[in-house]
């Protein structure tokens, strides 16, 4: 965790209702280049919305969020809500921000390859030809090249996630948003995602992970935040997180996964 | 028993005129449909009122009063509009083109519905994974949503087709000489009602059961990597 690298992703005072439930209640983060934080905490803690405000799948009730030292533009709207003022902006600042889901989201009606080249030849105009190596690469890389022709319901769910991984990555993004990615998949498929992921970091990849995986989340992070009832109650790297972490509610929750 | 005395012509040249309506009719109600299914989904609270009037009032009205409104009272509620400001014209409507147009549009109101429930269906994280790779809204309807919907839309649009070929008789009351007016015209001078009403049933059966077949295939294109084969 490089306090000089480059911003990536700051987030700060960050807020969000759904109508009078209170969500998020101010949560900060900063994201440097290389960084690998993992967000924990049982659900309903907040984990997913505040991953979800962060490329604006969830609107912000309040909060700034940079991304490569860009401001994302917000305003008013006429019944005092903040709403973003350049949807141009929110697409390419999307396109920096690659997601992957719990439930994975595949196109259903794409081949896997479909899927991978669909945004950066529509999105980002590179040529077919060119993304569709690039996209056999990736898939080459999670280990499913033979799967390329297959539609997503032809694979099992470890397959999926690995392909939307591929999907993700195809957009060349400065920071990979992962969504609770292995919550959805049976135990004996979620080695395989971990393994890929593990291989991100391993690159030097900027990741913001919500995971219940403790044992990746204690390996591989620079930073663990601890969320409970849309607060941060602890955050520090691993060991501190693991090991001694001043927030009785933190401890209570790691003691109760083992 | 079962002669046409040379009547089948009639016949068939009223099914082709039952074809071109009901083909013609479907055109306006699939394009009617997806505008008013996007109007009634719309965050714009305008754009859904007038949707659900619309859909209210077409579905709410029986096919034949509005046929009937349409082809003998607009005619004259132009004209009493024209004498009101001192004009003196005489408006005719071709049967064909308002019975294209009333059927167009009170069928547009149930395929509204249909496309409503298909784009209802298609579940949130596909669009979301979609605008996630920054795709824009247009962009993310077109690529995504759209041809997603159409696997849901088929079997209810299958079903307006088919409610909406056999409504076209109802046409005959303003005088278009389809199908079942043709058969009507064969049975008097046949004195062969049996016959001639039996073949013209024959005839709608033949198109909807080859509408069948067209359905099944769509559907089959529609549901490309859902079905397994």
């Amino acid at each position: 965790m490089s306090k000089t690298a480059p911003d990536a992703l700051i987030v700060k005072d960050l807020y969000k209702n759904f109508g009078k439930l209170e969500v998020l209640k101010g949560i900060s983060m900063e994201a440097h280049e290389g960084d690998v934080i993992t967000l924990i905490g049982s659900s309903g803690s907040g984990k997913s919305t505040f991953l979800r405000c962060m490329n604006l799948l969830e609107i912000p009730t309040a909060g700034e969020i940079h991304v490569g030292g860009e401001y994302l533009k917000m305003i008013k709207n006429r019944r005092g809500k903040i709403v973003p003022s350049d949807k141009k902006q929110v697409d390419r600042i999307r396109t920096k921000l690659g997601m992957v889901f719990q439930h994975f989201n595949l196109w259903s009606h794409m081949t896997i390859l479909e899927n991978i080249m669909e945004a950066p030849v529509h999105v980002l105009k590179r040529p077919k030809k060119e993304s569709k190596e690039y996209a056999m690469e990736l898939l080459e890389k999670v280990g499913i090249a033979d799967r390329s022709h297959y539609f997503p319901a032809q694979l099992s769910g470890g397959q999926q996630q690995r392909a939307a991984i591929a999907r993700a990555l195809a957009m060349d993004p400065d920071v990979l948003l992962f969504d609770e990615p292995t919550s959805a998949l049976d135990p004996e498929l979620v080695g395989e995602v971990l393994r890929v992921m593990q291989n991100l970091v391993k690159e030097g990849r900027t990741m913001i992970v919500a995971t219940h995986e403790m044992g990746f989340a204690r390996e591989v992070s620079s930073k663990i935040i601890f969320l409970d009832k849309g607060v941060i109650e602890a955050e520090g790297p691993p060991d501190y997180i693991f090991d001694s972490p001043d927030s009785e509610r933190c401890r209570q929750f790691l003691s109760n996964l083992i | 028993m079962f002669d046409l005395q040379g009547y089948g012509f009639l016949l068939v040249k009223g099914a082709k005129l039952t074809i071109v309506v009901g083909i013609g009719a479907l055109i306006i109600a699939l394009l009617l449909g997806l505008v008013g299914s996007l109007f009634k989904l719309s965050k714009i609270k305008t754009l859904a009122v007038l949707a659900e009037t619309y859909t209210t009032v077409m579905r709410g009205v029986p096919e034949l009063v509005s046929i009937l409104l349409v082809y003998y009272g607009a005619p004259t509620l132009i004209q009493d509009i024209a004498a009101f400001f001192g004009k003196n014209i005489y408006v005719n409507l071709d049967p064909m083109f308002a019975g294209i147009l009333t059927l167009g549009f009170i069928y547009g109101a149930f395929t509204t519905e249909v496309y409503r429930g298909a784009f209802l269906a298609v579940p949130r994280g596909q669009m979301e994974a979609a605008r996630a790779c920054g795709m824009s809204a247009v962009l993310s309807f077109r690529r995504i949503l759209l041809p997603q919907m159409w696997r849901f839309a088929i079997p209810g649009l299958s079903n307006v087709w088919m409610v909406l070929i056999k409504a076209t008789a109802l046409i005959s009351v303003i005088q278009l000489p389809e199908l079942l007016m043709n058969a009507g015209i064969a049975a008097r001078s046949t004195h062969k009602p049996f016959s001639c009403y039996f073949a013209a049933s024959l005839i709608y059966l033949l198109i909807t059961i080859l509408s069948i077949g067209f359905q099944q295939w769509a559907e089959k294109r529609a549901s490309r990597g859902i079905r397994r084969e």
